[in-house]
Formats: C-alpha cells, structure tokens, sequence
C-alpha cells in the first residue's frame, strides 16, 4: 500500500474541517490560529484577491455580495433546478450561464462557479494540513451528503481536482460519523442510525456493523434541508417584528447573522436579546426572543426531518434491520435540545451523543482516508447509492436499472438493438430520482449508443451501468461480437439543440422569470392563501372542540387577516406571505390534533 | 454466462435461505472490496458479488437464474393464475386510491392541509399492508415448492417451474408498487 499519506475531508456547507490518522488515531488538524472549524466562505476582494476561511468570514456582512457562503447548496445543480425562492432570498447574485449551469456574479466584470468557490475552500484546507504535517499533500477522502446526486459527487470531485487533489473516495458524511463512531467498537455486532443534520443537508443513514465491516443498508435524505433553513425561520420572524419593509443586503446579512447567533444562544439559554445598534442611520434594533419562540420557529423545519427518517426505517425493516441499536447524532444543527427531545419523542429512543457534532464527519473522512492508504486494517466501508438509476423509457416513463439503496458498487445490464435498418445510434437519458415520471427526475445525461449497420433488430448493444464505490456513474457499451467495451461519455442533454439557441432560451428565461418574479411571488402566496383558509374551516369543525377557546380565536383573527389581504386591492406579495405564515404557525398545533384523531380513529 | 452461485461460493441451489447468501457475501466482500486491497478490477469484482446478493435473495430472480442454468431456460409463463387474477383486481383499487391521497399531498403545501388527509393515508397504508401480507402468503406457497422443482427436471424439462416463475414475477412487481406508494405515504 502507498504510504504517501491521505488527507480526509468534511466539505460542509457553513463549516468544513481536515483529519488524518496519526499512529491508528484520527486526529482533526488545525490552522496556524490553533482553529479547527473552518468557515466555508471565500470573499472576492475589490483588488483582486481572495480571501477564504475565517478571513472571509468578516467581509461577510461588509460586503455579502463577494462574499459567498453556503455554496454547497448550488453545487452541482442547474439553474432551472432553483426554486425562485433560492434564488430570491440569497445573499449574492446568482444566474444561468449559457448551458444552465449556476454561476455567481461578483460585480460587473466578474463571475465564479460554484465548483471555483468550493476548490478555493478545499485549497484552503489542503494548506491546513500541509502546514500541520509539514509535508506535501495531493491525495485527499472528500464527503458529500448521502443524498447527493451523481452529478453533485461529479462537481465535488472537480472542485477538488481543482484544488490540487486526487480524490481517493468520495465518503458520504453520516456513513463517515459511523466510522467515527465503531472504529473502537469493531468486535461489537449492531445496527446504527446516523442522523446528520448539517447547516444546509439532511441525511439518515441506517448502518449494520459486524466483524470490521460496516454496511449501509438504507439512506434517504434532504439536499436542500438544513441549519441554514432553521436560521431562515428565525430570521422571518425577526424581519416582521421590526417592521421594515425592504432591507438592503446588507442589513438582510446583519439580520441573517443575528438570527444565527440567537438560534446558538438559546441552545444553552432560554431568552435571548437581539441588539442591533445603529442598524438603519440612528436607529438600533433591541428585540427578546424566548427558547419557547423559537422552538416554534422552528418546528416546522425540524419536522420535516421526520418522514425522511421513517422512509429509511421502513426500507431498512425490508432488509432485516428491525432494531436500532443506537441512534447517533451528528451536525451542528443537532447541537439544539428541542431537536434531541422531538427525536426522542417521535421513535421512542434516546439519542447517543457520544459524537462530537461537528468533527465526527470529518473524523470518518480521515479513517476511511487511513483505510486507503493503510493506516487502518480490517475495516471495510460498504454503502449504497441514494437515488435510483434508470433511463427514460417510450412515454417518459422512467425504466429503473439499479434501484436506490443498492450496495456500491453495482452493475446493471441493458441490451439495446436498432428499431430502424441502418440507424447509427440511439440516444438515452440517463436519470436518477424516485418519481415515476421521468421529467420529475434528476436529468444527468443523455448517452449515444453507436449501432454497426445492419437490417433492423440485427445490431445488437448491450449497455452496462455501474455505479463506483464513490456513487459515481459509469456506462459502458459492450458490442456483442467483439466483446469490446467503449465508455460512453455522458453529456448534458441540452447539448443537442443549437448552442445559440440554448443561450437564447436561456437568456429569455431569466429576463422573464425576473419580470415575473413579482406576479409568480403574489399567485403563489395567494394559491397558499386559497389552500389554507378552507383547511382551517374544515379542521375547526372536526376537532375544534379540542382547542382552546383562545386559541380557536387566535386562529380565526389570523384567518381573517389573509382574507382580507386576499380580497385586498394591493398585490404586495410580501404581507399575504407573511400572513400565510402566521396562520400556518397558529395552526400547528391543530394540524398534530388532526392527525392524533386520524390515529385514534383507526384503533 | 454468468453464475451467481459460483461468484458467492455457493452450491446451486434453490433452496437457500437469506442468512447463507449474507454470510457469503459479508465473506467475499471483506476480500474483494476495494478498501481491502488495491489489486486490479476490485471495483468490478465487488460490483458483481453485489450483483450476486441482490439475484440470490430474491426468489423469482434466483428461480430465474437457476433455470436458465439448468435448462437455458429464460423464457417466462406470462399467464396469469385465477387466484393471482382476483388479488391484481383488489390491489389495482387499492393502488389507485394511494396515488390519489400522495398526489392530494404533494400539492398540499401547508402542514394543515396535509394534516386534513391523515386519516385518508393512514386507512391507505392498511390496506396497502394487508395485500402485502397477501403477497407475501402467495409468495411463500411457490417458494415452498422450491425441493420438488429440484428434482422435477431430471431430463431438463422444468415445466412447473417456469409457470410459476411467472407467478413469482407477477407477485414481485406488486410488491414493489405497493412498497414504493407505502414509502411516500409515510411521508405524507
């Protein structure tokens, strides 16, 4: 084995960190100011020059529009994936370059891609570890979300190549926390689930351990699920109780960082005060926000994380692993005590927070990095893929080939023959995703399948899907005769139409999509609006009589308030969505009594 | 071709119970995967003793591997039995009537609005059980039978278990659409 050593790598949204096994242990690195959390954010300075890690953080609310965090969130994804919302609420511009690829607009004459700004954080890291262990470094265990796509593992890996690293393995994060957690439990036989909650991914991953070899049988998730939302929720609050109506960025920044800060605080506190001197000309900013209010807050995004969980549960019951033995707890977000008690209330069992919530992922990383290079003996990492692969069928239907949760890597076959005489290839799509039309799925590719000519059905392809132990896709086609394997190249789907053309539907989208962004934001609010007001007629008439007469009031003035709005002549989107919210709050606890009666009535 | 049973050491048999397919292949795998040696083709090596547990452990794909090969055998008895017949029929409304309550939640965007079809997705995912149970039953009748279909084709003919080969795919396929909508109403 190579005894050049390999570095480990937490590439997270907000935070990210580098370990490496030191005489059989993993160990977190530091950097020259002894910190191991290592902000995920890079700033383009006006002069030219970039900042990253906690140097960049300061620029954060001086300059948020070169200043770019979270930009795990954009990874990998195209533009027409973002939701308005996405696009909308963050702090720096973001737009389509020609072939929908997501790019960052820094100022006018200047643009980066998400893959850039992340290969400016990994390079950051690599130097951590370079100065650490005062040697040169080029080979580094990156993870990513269980969740991620095969085109967010692609980008990831670019992003690390350009950083001036061979990807040794991609390891996804709550697998790499069981790793953290088992390696000294190896003689132990168990099942595990690993909750990781990150500032901007959701992942539960179901583990069995035995005899050095741990499996992952199940995995399901949330890309777009986060500590970023929870601040989001706390920040929305916040906006509407100072009451004023548009923020600049920065002001938006400052805010976003207060609502940060007092998300941490009440973790350990039960109120906190919110002080903003000086935030618009004279005017300061003092507001208290209780544990209990922002457990509100929150609850909403929290709750979330629970069908994720029973989804996994269920398919890892399928495969024989009906008792969790432990259920381990791993990402900033898990640092929250409202959301250790909700776990414990939902499944009945106490979490296991033996694991240190922000390193355990990149501790894993530096195993699986010492596993490689043979550092650790007699441990072998088996997992899955997240998403199913299939292609897109006659219909748009889509044909799965290798299902979700298959162990990795995996091959599938498929035989392919010309329907026509003499046709030269056949185009597929290539997609992963769950639903059963093929459009609501991930699109990674198209591939063309060269045919030998011959009389219709005579020519003869069979076409092999592999998935890598890093999650990554490979197809191979396999002429029947020869025997003789070529690697087709995956393309983007787009790249069929006319260059120009694409750049003009594009262009045109967006200047649309910006023209309409106003008018998309009010029918949006207001079909919420439409959706909610007869819900709570119907869910007061069936358990009404459950609530509080208080609460029942509280309830109907807020109702009144969104019909009123609603009937309103002003289509200022931003008070109907703030209205939807606060009767979608006051009605949370309506919504749980709607469901207990729906449990109790099939008992 | 390929051989399963050769890739995971195991004699070719059909009546193999899951316990023996996991422990051959928690065997090979502790060798062939790539973080336990960095010879050539591991990927590829571990990608088809994967391959292998997935056929092995299921029924119908291990029946279909075994006759294809006893007998060459790969074509599939597509008739459908009266008994399966009636159980298709109930699961077909059944199945209807999940896709019904995910798409209404789907659409709904609002915890009280999905909160308003509880009911409907809870009396969906007990219906949905019970057929799998049904399944389940009518699954295991076949599999039961796997000892007499091994000693049936003495001169290759495997008549019996090429009709019920078909059963079992049939059965599988409902099995899936059931666990697939079972899956998104919990999330509902």
């Amino acid at each position: 084995m190579n005894e050049e050593v390999i570095i480990g790598i937490d590439l997270g949204t907000t935070n990210s960190l580098v370990g490496v096994v030191d005489s059989g242990f993993p160990i977190i690195l530091a950097d020259d100011e002894g910190e191991r959390l290592i902000p995920s954010v890079v700033s383009y300075q006006t002069d030219g020059s970039v900042l990253t890690g906690r140097r960049a953080m300061h620029f954060r609310m001086l300059e948020p529009a070169r200043t770019i965090t979270s930009i795990k969130r954009f990874l990998g994804r195209k533009f027409s994936q973002l939701s308005d919302e996405e696009v909308v609420d963050c702090e720096y511009s973001i737009e389509a370059d020609s072939g929908d690829k997501i790019s960052v607009r820094i100022d006018s004459d200047n643009s980066v891609t998400p893959i850039e700004v992340s290969s400016k954080i990994l390079a950051h890291l690599k130097e951590v570890a370079e100065k650490a262990l005062e040697t040169k470094v080029s080979r580094a265990v990156v993870t990513v979300p269980a969740y991620f796509s095969n085109s967010q593992r692609e980008a990831t890996k670019a992003a690390a190549e350009a950083a001036g690293l061979t990807v040794e393995r991609i390891v996804n994060e709550p697998t790499a926390a069981a790793l953290a957690y088992g390696l000294d439990k190896l003689e132990d036989n168990q099942t595990v689930a690993v909750y990781d909650l990150g500032g901007g991914t959701f992942d539960l991953s179901i583990l069995q351990m035995r005899d050095g070899l741990f499996e992952v049988i199940s995995t399901a998730g949330d890309t777009r699920l986060g500590g970023d939302d929870l601040d989001r929720a706390i920040y929305s609050h916040l906006k509407t109780s100072i009451g004023f109506k548009k923020l600049s960025p920065e002001e938006s920044a400052t805010l976003l960082a207060a609502a940060r800060n007092a998300k941490e605080a009440l973790s350990s506190d039960q109120s906190h005060t919110i002080r903003l001197p000086f935030f618009r000309g004279s005017e300061s900013i003092e507001l208290e926000l209780s544990r209990a209010e922002a457990e509100a807050l929150m609850n909403p995004v929290i709750a979330r994380t629970r069908p994720i969980c029973r989804r996994a549960f269920a398919e890892a019951a399928g495969k024989g692993a009906d008792a969790i033995d432990h259920f381990i707890l791993v990402g900033g977000s898990t640092r929250i005590p409202f959301l250790r008690q909700k776990i414990e209330e939902w499944f009945n069992i106490e979490p296991n927070l033996s694991q240190h919530p922000d390193e355990a992922v990149a501790l894993g990383a530096a195993i699986q990095a010492g596993i490689l290079c043979g550092r650790v003996r007699d441990v072998v990492l088996v997992d899955v893929t997240p998403l199913s692969l299939g292609i897109e069928t006659f219909g748009g239907l889509m044909n799965v080939i290798i299902p979700r949760n298959s162990t990795i890597p995996a091959k599938a076959g498929e035989l392919f023959t010309n329907a026509v005489a003499n046709q030269d290839s056949i185009a597929i799509r290539v997609m992963q995703g769950e639903r059963e039309m093929a459009r609501d799925n991930w699109l990674l590719g198209e591939v063309a399948i060269p045919f030998s000519p011959g009389a219709k059905g005579s020519a003869r392809v069979g076409v092999q899907f592999s998935i890598d132990q890093n999650g990554i896709l490979e197809v191979l086609a396999r002429d029947t005769e020869t025997g003789k394997d070529t690697v087709l190249e995956i393309r983007d789907a787009a790249v069929d139409v006319d260059d120009t053309k694409v750049e003009n539907m594009v262009s045109e989208s967006i200047d649309h999509a910006f023209d309409d962004m106003n008018e998309r934001i009010w029918t949006e609010a207001r079909m919420k609006s439409e959706e909610l007001l007869p819900a709570v007629e119907s869910a007061l008439s069936l358990v009404g009589d459950r609530l509080e007469p208080d609460e029942i009031k509280k309830i109907q003035s807020t109702a009144a308030k969104v019909q009123q709005l609603l009937g309103g002549q002003s289509k200022d989107s931003d008070p109907l969505k703030e209205a939807n919210q606060a009767l979608d709050e006051a009605t949370q606890t309506l919504a749980a009594l709607l469901v207990e009666a729906a449990f109790e009535d099939t008992e | 071709m390929t051989n399963y049973f050769a890739i995971l050491d195991l004699p070719e048999t059909l009546i193999l119970n899951q316990e023996q397919v996991a422990e051959a292949w928690h065997s090979k795998t502790q060798s062939s995967h790539p973080d336990a040696t960095q010879s050539e083709g591991a990927t590829e090596n571990t990608a088809a003793v994967n391959q292998a547990r997935a056929a092995l452990s299921d029924p119908a794909h291990r029946l279909e591997h075994w006759l294809s090969l006893k007998a060459g055998q790969t074509s599939t008895d597509r008739t459908i039995d009266p008994g399966l017949m009636d159980l298709f029929t109930e699961l077909h409304a059944i199945l209807e009537n999940a896709d019904s309550v995910i798409q209404r939640n789907r659409k709904a965007s609002t915890a009280l609005a999905k909160a308003l079809l509880s009911k409907e997705a809870i009396a969906a995912q007990l219906g949905l059980q019970a057929k799998m149970q049904n399944i389940q039953v009518m699954k295991n009748t076949i599999t039961d039978q796997f000892a007499a279909f091994e000693t049936e084709g003495g001169n290759g003919v495997f008549d019996n278990a090429g009709r019920n080969l078909g059963q079992l795919k049939f059965l599988r396929k409902w099995e899936q659409q059931s666990q697939d909508r079972l899956l998104s109403l919990l999330e509902c």
